[in-house]
């Protein structure tokens, strides 16, 4: 009898046991089912976010009127990227502009009183927008109706690299190189324009030589000035490169005076107007009076660069003091400033209007490194006409419910 | 012991049923777990390639042409390092057996691997040229006739900038392909001519009834000086009457009265007549009516009988906001891209018709050139009369955008565009992007 009980006692407790055993393997193949399930809905919802943001404008969108909310101070309705001028993945460099750039820390300005949004890729090349005109990542997840679901990341990153460095500097001679991911470009076609400083006046004056070249095929190309001393001389090389449809451009500053500059803050999106401010009032430093120059070029239709004239474009910047500017047209183009504390000790600050006209790069949103499972989508837009990767890393922001 | 062997064929049972399950449980792989959507990465990569064309051009260049190694080089740098591509172009050819000849192909890679995706993209030949033949207006029924005031003794008002033979000419030159025969009213014994219904040319299409007419004089319309005496209401010192006789005659023959800018019929014109008379503006050769000339021109289309109204019916940004700006139309904003004039999509109404004078006049808007705005304004619509006769009114402001009006009589009469070269051989070719990606997760 009593054998009989322990067998029976015996044949439940490994029953119990397999039947545990079972229902963990089922629920380990159900775990994982529902876990590819998660991430394909995110790889699905991913691809619907970055082609919502890319193809569309975005709200208020009327351009003739100047509502446009890339071109404007206000905040948008709905958010999206695209130029509202073209069709498809053409993106506006100006709503661009906008976006609050998460990868800097804010800076200060205390003659406005106000913080800047801070993209800054060198010395003397920043975008530096007021806070209050920016679109912060909150906003645009609010407006895209992600906020509290998702996280996202988006990154525009231009596909050609162009590089520009002096191979000797007197006469000046600068290599061009064009590569895309890693590949050298052959036989691109490269416009440039060489902006010297000619400080000899109460206000430094620049001139402008324009020229073409051609990639060999390592992708490089030699551009020569001769009778230019690099070595005294502060000077900008800007060069836009084009081949097989795609577009990219680059740039190259040299400097002989950068203890103190003056430092182009947006002022109003709306009119195009800009503060020149002295950069000792920035970022610290010596504070010198500085005497600029500021010009525009623009990238025309046929991919040469041309002059647009300013108003009020000399002027002294004191540290306590700043001036204004306008830029009276709504192309793309290259704030050129060139400044001069004396005769010997100039320079040159250049600023993009349009983040692609000096092809800046665009990180939107936060780190997506500490997320616990991220999906990527790309594609391939031109943002007027310079050719870029917009990438978004995008992550749940509510957890997955099978694991704990 | 027999419940303990029993209890192991129940763990037979268990376990085989859940390896079975296992088994049947289909998981996807790991690539298609969390995918790169690569169709819509294949299409924005050849969108992108073709920005200035170039895709367009390499892809009816020669075998061995550079652009193709340019093109291969363009595709490595475009993708991300993990995506492998096959490109294939395609002639797209109508006759033969065979639908689609392959031209060329390039890849990096030997295979696509278990997965790919595809976007396909179709460029044309710089070297054809893709031709459309309009309907003709009036070809399958009435009309088809499109007269042009182009009266060369009649002064304009409210087409500053431009005179009504400039006008006329442009006019056109954009729509003389879409109606049976296009007649420039010289003068305006010409002009009296048809409204008496009388042809003024010899072609054999020409027809003064269901005929088009459009004043390109502006605010003001050619009189001839026949109606010197029968257009002026002497009791009120007003050639009101005139256009109260222009509003009968549209509706005897049918006609479609284009108005291009402003008040419409707000002056009379004739040069010889008034030759000391002028605007107010210091434009001679003219009389105003002001309002009461459309009030009486409405009299006439509608069959009543003549009352001298000088009621200013239209409306501004004083009577309200909204015609500050005006929009086109869906329906013209369609037709912008079918007929390919594109004038600008905003614009500004000071002369907008009230939404009154559809119940008033027995009139119905067959075809909305701007927005209406605020149920209360018309600035630029296609009216038809429940009898005959129909007006096309541009309230807008100075100065005309003679587009408008063209594209407004397009919008009210909608002939057809026949593509004639779409069957064309070697005019197209069709790019097909292949991606993959290589790696696993």
């Amino acid at each position: 009898m009593a054998g009989a009980t322990i067998d029976h006692i015996f044949a439940i407790i490994v029953f119990l046991a397999t039947l545990l055993l079972f229902v963990g393997l089922f629920n380990q193949t159900i775990q994982t089912a529902i876990l590819y399930q998660s991430h394909r809905n995110l790889a699905t919802e991913c691809s619907d976010l970055l082609d919502s943001m890319l193809l569309n404008p975005g709200t208020p969108l009327d351009s003739a009127t100047t509502t446009f909310w890339g071109m404007t101070n206000c905040t948008p309705t709905t958010f999206g990227l695209q130029d509202p001028e073209f069709v498809q993945y053409e993106l506006s460099p100006f709503s661009l502009m906008r976006l609050d750039y998460s990868s800097a820390s804010p800076l200060y300005y205390n003659m406005t009183n106000m913080y800047y949004s801070n993209l800054t890729v060198g010395p003397g090349k920043s975008l530096l927008v007021p806070f209050n005109e920016v679109v912060n990542y909150s906003t645009a997840a609010q407006l895209l109706g992600v906020n509290g679901t998702y996280g996202f990341s988006l990154t525009l990153n231009p596909i050609m690299t162009v590089s520009l460095s002096p191979s000797s500097f007197n006469p000046l001679s600068l290599t061009v190189n064009v590569t895309g991911n890693g590949y050298p470009i052959a036989d691109a076609n490269v416009s440039y324009c060489l902006i010297n400083v000619t400080g000899q006046a109460t206000y430094p004056s620049y001139a402008i030589t324009s020229g073409t070249g051609l990639t060999n095929s390592q992708g490089q190309a030699f551009l020569s000035f001769p009778g230019f001393n690099a070595a005294q001389n502060s000077y900008a090389v800007v060069a836009y490169v084009s081949s097989s449809g795609l577009y990219g451009t680059g740039n190259y500053e040299h400097n002989l005076y950068n203890n103190n500059y003056p430092v182009p803050l947006i002022a109003d999106f709306g009119n195009g107007s800009l503060l020149f401010a002295n950069s000792a009032d920035v970022y610290g430093g010596t504070s010198p009076a500085i005497a600029y120059n500021a010009t525009f070029v623009l990238l025309a239709q046929d991919f040469n660069l041309r002059e647009l004239p300013l108003t009020n474009v000399t002027g002294n910047i004191s540290p306590g003091t700043y001036s204004n500017v306008v830029i009276p047209t709504n192309n793309t183009g290259i704030l050129v400033v060139t400044y001069e504390k004396d005769q010997n000790d100039s320079g040159i600050v250049l600023m993009p209007w349009g983040v692609s006209s000096l092809s800046f790069p665009v990180v939107f949103g936060p780190n997506p490194l500490a997320q616990n499972w991220v999906t990527t989508d790309t594609r391939l837009v031109t943002v007027s006409s310079v050719s870029y990767q917009a990438k978004l890393a995008l992550w749940s922001l509510q957890g997955y419910q099978v694991v704990s | 012991m027999m419940r303990t062997i029993e209890i192991l064929f129940v763990i037979i049972i268990i376990l085989g049923a859940a390896v079975i399950a296992s088994l049947y449980a289909f998981l996807p792989q790991p690539q298609q777990v969390s995918p790169i959507n690569l169709q819509r990465l294949a299409l924005t990569t050849l969108e992108m390639l073709d920005s200035d064309h170039s895709l367009s051009q390499t892809a009816f260049a020669a075998v061995n042409d550079p652009s193709w190694s340019q093109l291969q080089t363009a595709l490595s740098a475009s993708l991300p390092p993990n995506i492998v591509y096959n490109l294939t172009v395609y002639d797209a050819s109508a006759g033969g057996t065979q639908l689609y000849n392959i031209i060329n192909s390039i890849s990096n890679a030997q295979s696509m691997g278990i997965s790919s995706d595809v976007a396909t993209y179709l460029v044309a030949s710089s070297n054809a040229t893709f031709n459309s033949t309009p309907q003709k207006i009036g070809a399958n029924g009435a009309g088809g006739t499109l007269y042009i005031l182009n009266c060369s003794d009649s002064n304009g008002w409210w087409i500053t900038g431009y005179t009504a033979q400039t006008l006329a000419q442009d006019l056109y030159n954009l729509l003389f392909p879409y109606f049976q025969v296009t007649i420039m009213v010289q003068n305006t014994t010409q002009f009296g001519q048809i409204l008496n219904g009388t042809k003024i040319s010899t072609s054999p299409f020409e027809n003064v009834t269901n005929a088009v007419v459009v004043n390109t004089n502006g605010e003001a319309v050619p009189m001839p000086q026949s109606y010197n005496t029968t257009g002026y209401d002497s009791g009120n010192s007003s050639y009101a009457k005139y256009s109260y006789l222009l509003g009968k005659a549209t509706a005897q023959y049918n006609w479609t009265w284009v108005s291009i800018v402003g008040y419409p019929l707000y002056y009379v014109s004739n040069t010889g007549l008034f030759p000391n008379n002028q605007n107010g503006w210091g434009i001679y050769g003219m009389m105003e009516v002001g309002a009461s000339g459309l009030n009486a021109f409405f009299e006439g289309l509608n069959n009543q009988s003549y009352v001298y109204n000088p009621t200013w019916i239209t409306g501004d940004s004083t009577s309200d906001p909204g015609l500050a700006s005006v929009y086109l139309s869906s329906d013209a904003q369609n037709n912008c891209n079918y007929y390919g004039i594109y004038p600008s999509q905003y614009q500004t109404a000071t002369r907008a018709l009230p939404v009154s004078i559809l119940s008033m006049y027995n009139l119905t808007v067959t075809s909305y050139i701007l927005q209406e705005v605020d149920n209360a304004w018309l600035p630029g619509a296609f009216y038809k009369h429940a009898g005959a006769g129909a007006l096309l009114a541009l309230g807008l402001a100075r100065t005309p955008d003679i587009r408008l009006t063209a594209l407004g009589l397009l919008c009210g009469f909608k002939p057809r565009l026949f593509p004639s070269q779409y069957g064309a051989t070697g005019t197209s070719r069709l790019v097909v992007l292949q991606l993959s990606e290589v790696g696993g997760v």
